[in-house]
């Protein structure tokens, strides 16, 4: 009798916390976000009147574009466990390449945009690969990747920008659509499509499987090595996609571009909720992160705040989002032990 | 067999409740110096709560518990190590890239004048190891070790502190037959230098070799205390099972035979499988019993296809399996559910519904697309089929209990339509009313035609379900039962009783 009792009781009450529990997480993580994200708006609104303007709205989501690109597909990187450290360096010689193939390698623009596209895809899937059959921990791999595409840009340039023929398009995509920037709408668009992908496809939530338990996946079948070398390949393209969206802003190919990417990306990400260890994180989680950061960096700007300064600021925001992030999981996560 | 004069640790009339479970029923023990005792019960029989008493981790309901003259009234692991109980697990404890002297000195290393004294604890560790009969340089670190150093430096290790009690939980189950040798003479020296030694083990030939006297538990209580030499195996065996009662089992009359689907044919791996042949028909249950370590988890992986076999072969309607990979099990139809569960089995935060489909995303999904409500129709069938309860079909699975978690786990392989299931353990960690569900389960898959495969280290459950059961035991199949003969008593003789003339006749 005290058996069937105790069990009925055991099980019951794990129901009710599950439910309880569930929908709550992720609407923390992504309400407290949206929330911090509002209140700061209203703050720097206060603060200046030049922020919150429809130009400056414009201009933030152009900055936006230039963590968010690569953010997406970050997210799914960090989601399956795994780390992508290249991604700076990789914006700044994809942007270098371009420059090279359309300038001195007089290819036509879209020949060379295409070539970078592919360039960035298979350096991607090499680091994937490296990772994925040899074990190599991403972290290891895309630090190289880190040191020597840095390198090997500079290496090609002497470190001097390589300017690029004006052409109708690159302008356009470095620039406007009427009073929007390009790259803001590349940026929604993509949002749009890694949404979907993390959502609603097989592959999507294969990498969730993979972050959450790769011994589990690997045993039910999963093709882990293929979904590694989708996830870097991934990443790599997008590099390459904002490094010519970046050399259009430029007119020039730069060694130099995108310093310290890749940690704005991963702060973007971690403020949004995803898990560093894996199997936890959210598109739109990401997107509240990355606004996050870039209105934080575009309103110290306005306020004037000392450039060296900033950097302060915008680093202790950033842990505290975090801890604040941490301390909400915490008490969701004890719910379900 | 000679009650010891000053019991260098004694229970006395002890009971201890977990819920409503009655772990141990007025259980009393006692060990004297230089005593070897086995310990001997089915799994749940209360040894391993007898160990955490004796190691100060519980504290009992009623009754009490003394190490070396000192009652120990509360949980005090402390006090119990002060008092001098070490135990060593069948998990090791050491720390791989460290060298075997660290390790030694894990936590109390010796300084001089604020630095390691490396020369110290590399001589300290020499003489330890020595007294062990071992030559291992404590310089090397461990991860270059065997199994059998391993754990004979896990043993040096709590023998370090000059214990007067020793407990060994299964130490040998990890172990190849010639590494065993040498972990038993490790013991008969400590038991000569006068230490009390507990040695947990389902080996009956070990036991043997190793101690005076052996207490049987069963259902929380301690039926016995006898000594080896006079008993048989089937005696300790009866023992240990006492009265079965067949009345709910789940067979009925003469076991099905359909074709042969799954062959396995002199499959070796080393060190635990040296020749292993069998077959699994189809529309069957097919058990395999064995004690920890008698490579029960690695002949399924090979199975799957998941692991390549030193020598021999599996196939599968004629196909090949073994050395295949995974994925090409997979194809072939066979799927393997992990031991570990939650560990191996589950993705914690996703739901449900993924949980289930993970096998196969093309059911519920268009190039790639997943169909949200083809995902929820597929999870919601299965939850029904399986009577599993959840909130929704996109629950976390970490909110589901076990029982459920296992539902889940082996229904994605019937959601990838597998015919030959490899359960390993399924219901380890999961309550009596989810057990009879999965035992349900497996007998209406096999009804429908598919090939189930159950390891179990409970040989009760395979007398309940199975329609043949065949024990795994020194690298080989020793025994072979069919439904309705399937005897508990038979099953376990054959598993523990490996090398050992005296019960097997």
């Amino acid at each position: 009798m005290t058996t069937v009792q105790t069990s009925r009781d055991a099980s019951s009450g794990e129901r009710t916390r599950g439910g309880r529990f569930h929908p709550t997480t992720q609407q923390l993580n992504e309400g407290g976000l949206a929330v911090a994200l509002l209140l700061l708006i209203v703050v720097l609104g206060a603060r200046s009147p030049y922020f919150a303007t429809i130009d400056n709205m414009w201009a933030i989501l152009g900055d936006a574009a230039l963590v968010g690109v690569v953010a997406w597909a970050s997210t799914l990187v960090i989601v399956a466990g795994e780390i992508d450290l290249s991604v700076g360096p990789a914006v700044a010689f994809w942007g270098v390449v371009l420059a090279e193939l359309n300038g001195k390698g007089n290819l036509p623009l879209w020949l060379a945009i295409f070539a970078t596209l592919v360039g960035g895809t298979l350096v991607g899937a090499l680091a994937g690969w490296l990772r994925g059959r040899f074990g190599v921990p991403s972290f290891i791999v895309t630090l190289g990747l880190w040191n020597a595409l840095r390198g090997l840009a500079e290496f090609m340039t002497n470190a001097l920008p390589v300017p690029i023929r004006s052409s109708g398009f690159l302008d356009t995509l470095g620039g406007k659509l009427g009073p929007v920037p390009t790259s803001a709408v590349i940026m929604l668009v993509l949002f749009v499509v890694f949404v979907f992908v993390a959502k609603r496809t097989t592959y999507g939530r294969s990498v969730f499987a993979v972050g959450g338990n790769a011994r589990a996946a690997m045993l039910t079948g999963i093709n882990v090595l293929r979904i590694r070398v989708i996830l870097f390949a991934t990443s790599g393209v997008m590099a390459a996609l904002l490094g010519i969206i970046v050399a259009g802003r430029l007119s020039s190919g730069s060694s130099s571009a995108a310093q310290g990417l890749e940690f704005s990306v991963i702060a973007a990400v971690v403020v949004g909720g995803s898990s560093l260890s894996g199997g936890r994180g959210s598109m739109l989680g990401t997107l509240l992160g990355v606004l996050f950061i870039t209105v934080i960096g575009n309103g110290l700007v306005i306020l004037g705040v000392n450039s060296f300064f900033q950097d302060v600021v915008r680093g202790v925001l950033i842990v505290i989002a975090v801890l604040i992030n941490m301390l909400l999981t915490r008490r969701g996560g004890a719910d379900t032990q | 067999m000679t009650p010891p004069a000053t019991p260098i640790a004694s229970i006395e009339n002890v009971s201890k409740r977990y819920g409503g479970v009655q772990a141990l029923a007025n259980v009393s023990f006692s060990i004297g110096r230089g005593e070897v005792r086995a310990l001997l019960g089915k799994n749940g029989a209360g040894k391993s709560t007898v160990i955490r008493m004796l190691c100060g981790v519980e504290a009992p309901d009623d009754g009490t518990v003394t190490l070396g003259g000192t009652r120990l009234d509360r949980p005090n692991v402390r006090l119990a190590q002060q008092l001098g109980v070490r135990a060593v697990y069948q998990e090791l404890s050491l720390i791989p890239y460290m060298s075997v002297a660290e390790n030694l000195f894990m936590g109390k290393w010796p300084t001089s004048r604020g630095q390691l004294n490396q020369r110290a604890m590399v001589s300290e560790s020499e003489a330890a190891l020595g007294r062990l009969g071992l030559r291992i340089d404590p310089r090397r670190p461990v991860a270059e070790l065997g199994i059998a150093d391993r754990q004979m430096v896990e043993i040096a290790r709590a023998l370090a502190d000059e214990p007067a009690l020793l407990i060994l939980d299964e130490p040998t189950s990890s172990l190849g037959a010639g590494e065993v040798d040498r972990v038993l003479q490790a013991v008969e020296t400590v038991r000569r230098s006068g230490v009390a030694v507990i040695y947990v083990s389902h080996r009956l030939a070990e036991i043997r070799r190793i101690a005076d006297s052996a207490t049987i538990m069963r259902d929380g209580r301690v039926i016995s205390t006898i000594a080896m030499a006079g008993t048989s195996t089937r005696e300790v065996v009866e023992m240990m099972i006492g009265d079965m009662s067949h009345e709910d089992r789940l067979v009925a009359g003469t076991a099905a035979s359909g074709p042969v689907a799954m062959s396995v044919q002199a499959v070796a791996l080393a060190p635990k499988l040296e020749d292993v042949t069998f077959q699994v028909r189809a529309g069957e249950v097919l058990g395999i019993a064995g004690v920890l370590g008698s490579g029960r988890t690695e002949l399924l992986q090979i199975m799957a296809g998941l692991r390549r076999p030193d020598a021999g072969e599996v196939t599968l309607d004629g196909a090949s399996v073994a050395g295949r990979g995974l994925a090409h099990g997979k194809r072939l139809g066979i799927g393997l559910t992990p031991e570990d569960r939650k560990n191996d089995g589950i993705f914690p935060e996703l739901g449900v519904d993924e949980n289930l489909v993970v096998t196969d995303w093309s059911r519920v999904s268009r190039l790639g697309v997943i169909g949200t409500s083809r995902l929820r129709s597929a999870a919601l069938r299965a939850m029904a089929s399986m009577s599993v309860q959840a909130r929704s079909s996109r629950t976390p699975i970490a909110n589901l209990s076990g029982g459920n978690q296992q539902k889940i786990v082996i229904g994605r392989w019937l959601h990838a339509g597998s015919r030959v299931l490899l359960l390993d353990e399924p219901t380890r960690g999961v309550d009596v009313q989810a057990k009879a569900q999965i035992y349900e389960l497996l007998r209406k898959l096999a009804g429908e035609g598919a090939s189930v495969v159950f390891v179990s280290s409970e040989i009760d459950e395979l007398t309940l379900v199975c329609d043949r059961a065949i024990v795994l035991a020194g690298g080989r199949v020793v025994a072979e039962q069919q439904a309705p003969h399937i005897e508990t008593d038979t099953l376990l003789l054959a598993a523990i009783g490996e090398n050992d003339t005296k019960g097997t006749s």
